[in-house]
């Protein structure tokens, strides 16, 4: 895979599933938590992303 | 009124350092050790496949280059990651490969995978302190 945004997403799930697994205690919160986790990396990359495209590098 | 007093159990320092250099080796098994069963598995899962990916990434398992300060970070951080690590080394593997489209990605894998391993060994460590 070489697609930049899957590799992040992949990068994303990876972080935010092993931080969630140490930070809460029960599967339910696991899951709820690392999706939050996940969601705020893959948005947060890809607004990142957009604002350096528009700054003058 | 009655109230109810949890009983919290602190492994010797022996079984705690023995906890933590397995929790190092092994991801997940000082979880595992500790009766932490979901959360074991989850990390004996999730961290070597993490680390996997960045070698089929082509990333690079830095050299300690003393020298060169960041890259000596990243051996460290590479490192963290306990066996697989010492495995991919013995193998010749993770020699990365810089013209690689994923190179930086594998790098990105390999050297979170490790600093992710030495967060688990930390949550080992309190766990066995009875601090969890």
């Amino acid at each position: 895979m070489t697609s930049h945004l899957g590799l992040m997403a992949l990068f994303a799930f990876f972080v935010s599933a092993t931080f969630a697994t140490l930070m809460r205690d029960t599967p339910r919160e696991q899951v709820r938590f690392g999706s939050q986790l996940f969601a705020g990396f893959v948005v947060g990359g890809v607004a990142l992303g957009w604002v350096l495209y528009v700054l003058p590098l | 009124m009655g109230g109810t007093t949890a009983r919290v159990t602190v492994a010797s320092p022996t079984l705690t350092s023995l906890v933590c250099v397995a929790a190092w080796a092994i991801p997940g098994a000082g979880h595992l050790w500790l009766g932490r069963w979901q959360k074991g598995v989850v990390f004996l899962v999730l961290l070597p496949l993490m680390f996997a990916i960045g070698l089929g990434l082509e990333g690079r398992l830095f050299p300690f280059e003393f020298s060169q300060p960041l890259v000596a970070l990243a051996a460290a951080a590479d490192l963290g990651m306990g066996l697989p690590y010492l495995v991919a080394k013995a193998l010749s593997a993770g020699a990365g490969r810089v013209v690689a489209v994923s190179y930086e990605y594998g790098n990105a894998f390999l050297i979170v995978a490790g600093l992710l391993n030495m967060l688990v060994v930390l949550d080992a460590f309190d766990i066995a302190q009875g601090r969890k």
